[in-house]
């Protein structure tokens, strides 16, 4: 987890806090326009950008990765056309994996394999693979059945999101690190 | 390539309207139409979106793309569910499905049920998508904020949302000329082959200079708001909101639809309704 932790707890919601999620959401709606639906799946994107979910969580505490999980999955739906409200407990599973990834970066996963490279690949990889299980949902917000919402919706988000944030995530905290010490975070 | 929000519906009767109107409406109708696989009363409902959405005002040669997107996605994610998923349907047993004919190769039944089912499901969706648009393009981006925070969304959300709304549009320029100054290089993040691994990998020339100039960036705007002592008192909004008779009129009528929706729905009447012509060709 990043020093700033020592001075403020991971749940306080102060203008840093507001501007990294506004941030993080901004850049996942932005971003998330770089996708590609896999052909045969049930039409679920991959989408590279959603690595800014994981990490975003992981370098600036629970509460700005949920934000901007929730409020960065509902822009995206918005400006594609798809709809604020059509899938809505999707955004709360973005902003799950977001949080997720804030709190699991506070405990000794995040030193796994002692850099942070490979603690912040297995603090997405945890965080994408629990948070997304809040799709299961689908049964009753689509009214799916069980295999059809585990093969049709979890798995098909959970592979192109697993390899996006393990590819991304480390990238993203290697380059912030060094940016961190600068700013005095 | 690069979407910004869009306040399409500027001085249309629903752009006139108080901007947490068409936010309920959204929300009610969402709930509303999640009771509902009688595909007669979702195709009323559908109706009464299209008579809403036209009062929005959107230019549709503006927002062809997106309607394009979301037909396309509803009916992949129709036909994936519906279709393609062993043919089962919510409660009903395997042996009480009339099925008509089998998927060659794959051996899936398709029954009366499953297309009764897939053809109320797209129809769903649709609803939702025709009331989802005039909250992305009836509600002017600046209205956000205030609107969730008289809805008693908590201030400090309904903040940051205001906030992801500004930050978005030069978050897009700032993607462009990224993207252009790759371009410069010799850099095309959509040329090139490989499978989702190389794809998300040509990305990272354009996600990490973009996330890490945003966050250096995001720095004197936690200074501005710090210098004005955000967050030490009761914030207010410069714009005030007022619902006026039509907007009571709409909320009043997307919340009597609801409540009489739910009475259909306990009642047991808004369940699954099978074509008749499907099950006499199944022969039920």
């Amino acid at each position: 987890m990043s020093s700033m932790t020592m001075e403020r707890s991971m749940w306080s919601i102060d203008s840093r806090t507001i501007v990294y999620a506004a941030i993080g959401a901004a850049l996942y709606g932005v971003l998330a326009l770089f996708s590609v639906v896999i052909p045969g799946s049930n039409n679920v994107s991959v989408r590279p950008a959603f690595a800014i979910v994981p990490f975003f969580g992981y370098a600036f505490g629970p509460i700005v990765g949920l934000f901007t999980g929730l409020v960065g999955n509902a822009i995206v739906d918005q400006l594609s056309g798809y709809g604020l409200l059509t899938a809505w407990n999707w955004h709360i599973a973005n902003g799950l994996v977001g949080l997720l990834a804030g709190l699991f970066a506070a405990t000794s996963i995040a030193r796994l394999g002692g850099n942070k490279i490979i603690g912040s690949a297995v603090v997405a990889a945890l965080a994408v693979a629990i948070g997304f299980l809040f799709v299961f949902t689908d049964m009753v917000v689509f009214g799916n059945d069980f295999n059809t919402a585990l093969s049709g919706s979890y798995l098909w988000v959970l592979v192109p999101n697993l390899i996006a944030s393990v590819i991304l995530v480390p990238i993203l905290v290697l380059a912030w690190e060094p940016l961190k010490e600068s700013l005095g975070r | 390539m690069i979407s910004t929000p869009r306040y399409l519906g500027r001085g249309s009767w629903l752009g006139r309207r108080d901007p947490r109107v068409p936010l309920l409406v959204g929300v009610l109708a969402a709930a509303t139409v999640i009771q509902i696989w009688d595909i007669r009363i979702v195709a009323v409902l559908f109706i009464l979106g299209q008579l809403y959405y036209r009062t929005a005002g959107i230019p549709f040669r503006l927002v062809r793309k997106q309607w394009a997107f979301a037909i396309v996605f509803v009916s992949i994610l129709v036909l994936v569910n519906t279709i393609l998923t062993g043919g089962e349907i919510g409660d009903y047993d395997r042996s009480d499905l009339h099925v008509l004919f089998h998927l060659p190769l794959i051996g899936t039944p398709i029954s009366a049920e499953s297309l009764s089912y897939g053809a109320t499901q797209l129809l769903r969706f649709l609803t939702f998508i025709t009331i989802g648009f005039p909250i992305a393009y009836a509600i002017a981006p600046s209205d956000l904020g205030p609107a969730l925070a008289r809805l008693r969304i908590p201030e400090k959300f309904a903040f940051g949302v205001d906030l992801t709304y500004r930050f978005i549009p030069s978050l897009a320029a700032d993607l462009q000329e990224t993207i252009d100054a790759q371009r410069v290089r010799g850099y095309e993040w959509d040329k090139g082959k490989g499978g989702p691994i190389a794809r998300v990998r040509r990305t990272v020339p354009l996600i990490v200079p973009l996330t890490m100039n945003a966050i250096v960036g995001a720095e004197d705007t936690i200074d501005a708001m710090d210098l004005r002592g955000f967050g030490t008192g009761r914030r207010t909004w410069l714009r005030e909101l007022r619902y006026d008779r039509d907007d009571r009129l709409l909320v009043g009528i997307a919340l009597g639809i609801f409540a009489a929706i739910t009475v259909l729905s306990v009642a047991g009447l808004t369940k699954l309704w099978v074509f008749p012509p499907l099950l006499a060709a199944a022969g039920g």
